[in-house]
């Protein structure tokens, strides 16, 4: 690990942000705080990709994922009535033990990984030139099948939820 | 680049270079935060004495002069030193937190809105689908908020809010996807200058319509005024708001209506194109307060509509006549009829 | 100068909250403070509340929310294909079109779901 190279301050923000955000959505009391603190770690993925170049594909993120999906979780959150919540039953069949166990082991693998094959990449990422007017044809001209498959996944999702969600009477 | 004050002798220099660069006064001075708030205060005297004549009445009369025009700072200074009530068992951070979180996201597109060829913040590639992303944040905090209240009317209301924007959402959407076709970029600054010799209302006549009709329902306004019905819920999502807290509300609602007003402005209406015997911004802003005028007007004007039958109709109808829009623009630049106009 | 535009978006987000931040801050500290149990119960014009006020949610409408998050996705994608519309061949645009036209009949068939009321 290269130390002499400060850390890029954007690089920073963003990762506290994001990782405080994904913690506080797990660990938060109320579900509501939780949904709030979700919305705000998809905002730092935003602004990850943001720094990586692709200004559209965070906006994308940000009014689907913050702007219909934290409705969505919202809304479930408002549906589960209050003494369900509020049963706590945290620490009895040893789950903090495993998530730190886990974490644990993920850090270690990351940081082999890092280890063995830092010393081989690049110093500088290589510049992403994809400007957002290059998107339309790459879109349809290149992917034309994974189009189609994305019109009947996103149908197929929408009339699932549906069916689901519908009460026979 | 400025150079970075070494002595105590350059301070003053740097201070000034700063001052008078070109970022700086756009932030601050125009189009930012200054002209931001007097525009605003201004917008919630006009919309007072406007539907005040429509309604045969005079409207705010006394504060400051003929005519009343520092009544926004009067309600401002009353509204600041009144208690802020915080309801039984309502959760206090949210409660707070979130008009300031609203307020926050009204102004914030703003920095992508160009009022000139040259005063707009910051010219971003991606400015549209901006303020489209950053508007669809809208409706979950107002559920956040109304949920935040503790109280059946502000739940109610902001439920009804929340679908009604989230329904008339991709109207607006499809309709600007008509301008974006016919301008080829989702950058404001260039969608304006697209329009140079021909304003986007006359190909794309259909979508403006829907975008009208679309933003009016954004901004919660008679006669889509369901979400705070006046004799139904009360004042709807934002009842238990008093003191502070429901004037930073106002604040906010009227910087979403300016903020339409302007997306407005900049998509269909040409932006700051004009005769020169006006500055560019000058132009802009007449055209936004012209659309303002429009979108206040029905205020006085129209009954209610059912909720429950808008979010039908803005599901239903816009959606498709916002998608036959599209078809007519993609025939249109197709056998290229708009090319005598540069499109 | 010519600064990053994000860059600048970002001074205007931190100018906005440093100077809308006192809005509510600053009157919650000089604002009379009394929380008296009868007054801060919820507004019902006079009568007292009963019941719990976060009970009820309208589930009439949830197919809409639906249908607008899969609408919401195609948007964005309709967008990156309206900026080059012009300069893509036809059969590209043919080619979007026709995943507009395949997403039109699940669209039909939930809101006719949507509409009839008893299933919600």
């Amino acid at each position: 690990m290269d130390l002499s190279v400060p850390p890029d301050i954007t690089f920073v923000v963003l990762t506290t942000v994001t990782l405080l955000a994904a913690v506080m959505a797990l660990q938060a009391k109320e579900l509501i705080y939780g949904a709030i603190s979700l919305a705000i770690s998809f905002i730092g993925i935003a602004g990850f990709f943001v720094s990586l170049d692709a200004p559209y594909l965070a906006m994308l993120q940000i009014a689907v994922y913050v702007g219909a999906v934290v409705i969505l979780i919202l809304f479930t959150i408002m549906l589960v009535r209050r003494e369900e919540a509020d049963k706590d039953e945290a620490g009895e069949t040893g789950e903090s033990a495993a998530g730190l166990w886990l974490a644990g082991l993920l850090a270690v693998s990351i940081a082999g990984i890092a280890a063995l094959a830092g010393p081989n990449l690049p110093a500088t990422p290589p510049p992403a030139n994809l400007p957002v007017s290059e998107l339309g044809p790459v879109l349809a001209g290149a992917y034309p099948v994974p189009l189609i498959i994305l019109a009947l996944l996103l149908s197929g999702a929408l009339l699932g939820a549906l069916v689901l969600a519908k009460v026979d009477r | 680049m400025v150079n970075l004050p070494t002595t105590p002798a350059d301070i003053l220099p740097f201070i000034i270079a700063v001052v008078t660069s070109h970022t700086f006064i756009t932030l601050v001075i125009f189009p930012g935060f200054i002209h931001l708030t007097i525009v605003v205060m201004f917008l919630t005297w006009y919309e007072r004495k406007l539907l005040a004549r429509i309604q045969l009445r005079i409207g705010p009369l006394y504060a400051g002069g003929p005519g009343g025009i520092l009544q926004p700072i009067a309600d401002g200074v009353k509204l600041i030193f009144k208690e802020v009530m915080i309801p039984y068992k309502a959760d206090k951070p949210l409660f707070l937190g979130i008009p300031l979180a609203l307020v926050f996201l009204g102004a914030l597109p703003f920095a992508v809105i160009p009022f000139g060829q040259h005063w707009v913040i910051a010219n971003l590639d991606v400015g549209l689908v901006f303020v489209f992303a950053v508007a669809s944040l809208f409706p979950s905090m107002i559920l956040i908020f109304a949920w935040a209240s503790n109280s059946k009317y502000p739940f109610l209301g902001g439920l009804r809010s929340l679908f009604q924007q989230v329904a008339y959402e991709i109207p607006m959407w499809i309709s600007a996807l008509s301008v974006v076709m016919l301008a080829g970029s989702l950058n404001l600054v260039q969608i304006v200058n697209a329009q140079q010799k021909i304003w986007f209302i006359v190909p794309a006549f259909l979508s403006f319509i829907v975008f009208f009709i679309a933003s009016m329902a954004e901004l919660e306004r008679l006669p889509f005024d369901l979400p705070s019905a006046e004799p139904e819920l009360v004042a709807g999502w934002f009842t238990e708001s008093s003191g502070a807290v429901f004037m930073v509300i106002f604040l906010a609602l009227y910087m979403k209506l300016y903020l339409m007003s302007s997306l407005i402005t900049v998509l269909f209406l040409g932006g700051w194109w004009g005769p020169a015997f006006l500055p560019q911004p000058v132009w802009f802003i007449l055209k936004a307060l012209v659309v303002a005028t429009i979108i206040i007007i029905p205020r006085g004007v129209y009954a209610r509509l059912r909720v429950d039958l808008l979010i039908k109709v803005g599901w239903t109808r816009l959606l498709i006549i916002a998608l036959a829009n599209v078809f007519i623009t993609v025939v249109l630049l197709s056998t290229g009829v708009l090319s005598a106009w540069g499109l | 100068m010519t600064l990053n535009p994000w860059l600048l978006i970002v001074i205007w987000g931190i100018i906005l909250i440093i100077l809308t931040g006192p809005m509510i801050t600053l009157p919650i500290f000089w604002s009379r403070r009394k929380p008296d149990p009868f007054r801060d119960m919820p507004f019902e014009s006079g009568q007292v509340p009963q019941g719990e006020a976060r009970k009820r949610i309208v589930m009439q409408y949830y197919p809409y929310l639906l249908m607008f998050v899969v609408f919401d996705v195609v948007g964005m994608f309709l967008f990156a294909w309206g900026i080059s519309f012009r300069g893509i061949p036809a059969a590209d645009s043919f080619l979007v079109l026709l995943f507009l036209v395949l997403l039109g009949a699940p669209l039909g068939y939930a809101l006719k779901m949507a509409l009839q009321r008893e299933n919600w």
